[in-house]
């Protein structure tokens, strides 16, 4: 299979869900790319790319709905998956801009359909 | 009736950004909403008088260019008459920047970009109108309306006829008044099934439900788009949602149904002209749909000058004829008519003032002569100076228009050389 790999980029500012996430994507055949921060993930937004992207919504500084909004200004057409330890986000409006919002759990089978969905969705795939 | 809670349930946006290019000079110092209107006006009060009659007081106006005249008018006008204590508000918000980096690209953009006022607010509809009209109507037939037919979105409408069509977004409707087709300007626009001269335009009124609206933005944001509702969002969400039209329904009570966008400045002028008349198409006298402004305390308008001498009215005599006169003008000597004079205009001796539109603190000076004009504030013309009278040279100084009206900007200096 020549086809290249999609490109994930994480957002969090949990080091073992980077660590976790990378080693679980990887193994799924994606390249893994992690930022820990919103900050971070905006720029590597800029430089890398990625076909999709994996966020956090809790995190210092920038939280992941402000930085949801900066991607969609620029008419980014960068998928995003939220993915929070809180549903409570669920109802906030510019979370609902988001192409799905998983809830995190310590089996990654739903988030990993997800990617595939969201993918498959925005013709990435 | 629908039930609707207006005070609880609805949430009102008026794009006020507009920059108005056609307007300049008029809006060399202002935006669109905030140009002068009628004597005492400025444009964005018709709207705001529609807002208050139709007991709406919930308003954010999003501003954008040169906003400082409209905020002022809005502080000193309006913002009295909403109670905090009873959860309303009239709040001016220019861009934030919170999302993006630029101004607003479209409509729907201006409302995306403040999309943390409605999770602020969480209406259940999302009232959009513009600040750049001048008519009479009824908020709240147009949110029963949405409410009874439970529709998603729907955009108020006016019949327009075919040959004037083109500048507007045109729509066709099922029996069901649901919105089956929508084009942005068409070449060749559709007309009505029960009247072929005539066809349904969008009048850039919208009730959204809220939720409904959110997610249609997010999904614009991603889109290969211009952010506008007219060209992208209505004719995006027509094939799957439930998106009605409803008929304006016209509150100034004229054989004609009477709503203007003033979009350029001869236009301005004859929409200005139109309250001039004996019975004029656009009522600013009718009491039960009040046109609300901020207006000073000024003394009443004066005439001078010509009493005792009738029968024979000497040339040094104040006249007023067929015209819409401010307080605190004085007419001292001088022959006004088919004109529009602002607050504290000051019309000086054997001076002649014809079909024109002169704003506040303007001095005609002794035996000037201004016909066809429009002056903005505070200018002063000189003694026997003549505007009007040979565009050829007033071009050579001024803006003018197409149908031969001379527009002179606020505070113009008069030098020597322009005579």
């Amino acid at each position: 299979m020549d086809e290249k790999k999609k490109k994930l980029l994480i957002a969090d500012d949990e080091e073992n869900i980077l660590i976790l996430y990378k080693l679980e994507f990887e193994e799924e055949g994606y390249e893994v790319l992690t930022a820990p921060s919103a900050l971070e993930a905006l720029k590597l937004i800029d430089s890398e790319k990625p076909d999709l992207l994996i966020m956090d919504i809790c995190m210092p500084e920038m939280d992941g709905i402000e930085a949801l909004g900066k991607i969609l200004s620029k008419n980014n057409k960068l998928p995003v998956i939220l993915n929070s330890a809180y549903s409570s986000y669920k109802d906030n409006f510019m979370s609902w801009c988001a192409n799905a919002y998983v809830v995190k759990s310590s089996d990654l089978t739903e988030l990993k359909e997800t990617v595939t969905r969201v993918l498959k969705e925005a013709g990435r795939n | 009736m629908s039930g609707i809670n207006l005070s609880r349930d609805v949430l009102t946006m008026i794009l006020a950004g507009g920059q108005g290019q056609r307007l300049y000079p008029l809006t060399k110092h202002r935006s669109k909403p905030a140009v002068p209107f009628g004597g005492i006006y400025r444009i964005i009060d018709f709207t705001l008088s529609n807002c208050i009659n139709s007991k709406l007081f919930r308003i954010f106006l999003l501003t954008q260019y040169k906003s400082y005249s409209l905020e002022k008018h809005i502080n000193l006008g309006w913002s009295y008459l909403f109670r905090s204590e009873l959860s309303e508000f009239i709040y001016t918000v220019p861009p934030q920047q919170r999302l993006a980096d630029n101004w607003y690209t479209g409509t729907a953009d201006a409302i995306f970009q403040n999309i943390y006022l409605l999770e602020m607010i969480r209406p259940k509809y999302l009232l959009i109108l513009s600040g750049d009209h001048i008519y009479k109507m009824n908020y709240a037939r147009l949110l029963d309306f949405h409410v009874d037919t439970g529709s998603d979105l729907t955009i108020a409408c006016q019949r327009v006829p075919l040959n004037e069509a083109r500048k507007f977004g045109v729509m066709s409707i099922d029996g069901d008044k649901r919105v089956i087709s929508f084009k942005e300007k068409p070449q060749n626009p559709d007309p009505l099934p029960d009247d072929s001269s005539s066809c349904l335009c969008n009048m850039g009124i919208y009730v959204f439900n809220t939720d409904f609206l959110v997610k249609t933005l997010g999904r614009d944001a991603k889109a290969e788009s211009a952010h506008d509702f007219g060209k992208n969002i209505i004719p995006s969400v027509i094939p799957t949602a439930r998106v009605r039209a409803y008929e304006f329904l016209d509150e100034n009570r004229k054989n004609v149904q009477y709503w203007r966008d003033i979009g350029t400045l001869d236009s301005y002028y004859e929409t200005s002209m139109d309250l001039v008349g004996v019975d004029p198409l656009f009522n600013l006298y009718d009491y039960d749909w009040p046109i609300r402004t901020f207006q000073r305390q000024l003394p009443p308008a004066k005439t001078v000058f010509g009493s005792g001498n009738y029968p024979e009215i000497p040339e040094r005599s104040g006249i007023v004829m067929d015209s819409v006169i401010s307080g605190g003008v004085i007419i001292s000597g001088a022959r006004v008519e088919n004109s529009i004079l602002s607050p504290r205009v000051r019309v000086n001796s054997y001076a002649y003032v014809k079909d024109s539109i002169i704003m506040n603190d303007c001095i005609i000076g002794r035996n000037a002569v201004v016909r066809n004009a429009i002056i903005d504030k505070e200018v002063i013309i000189p003694e026997g100076h003549k505007i009007g009278l040979d565009l050829e040279n007033d071009r050579k100084f001024f803006t003018v228009t197409d149908n031969g009206i001379v527009i002179i900007p606020k505070k113009s200096p008069f030098l020597k050389e322009m005579k």
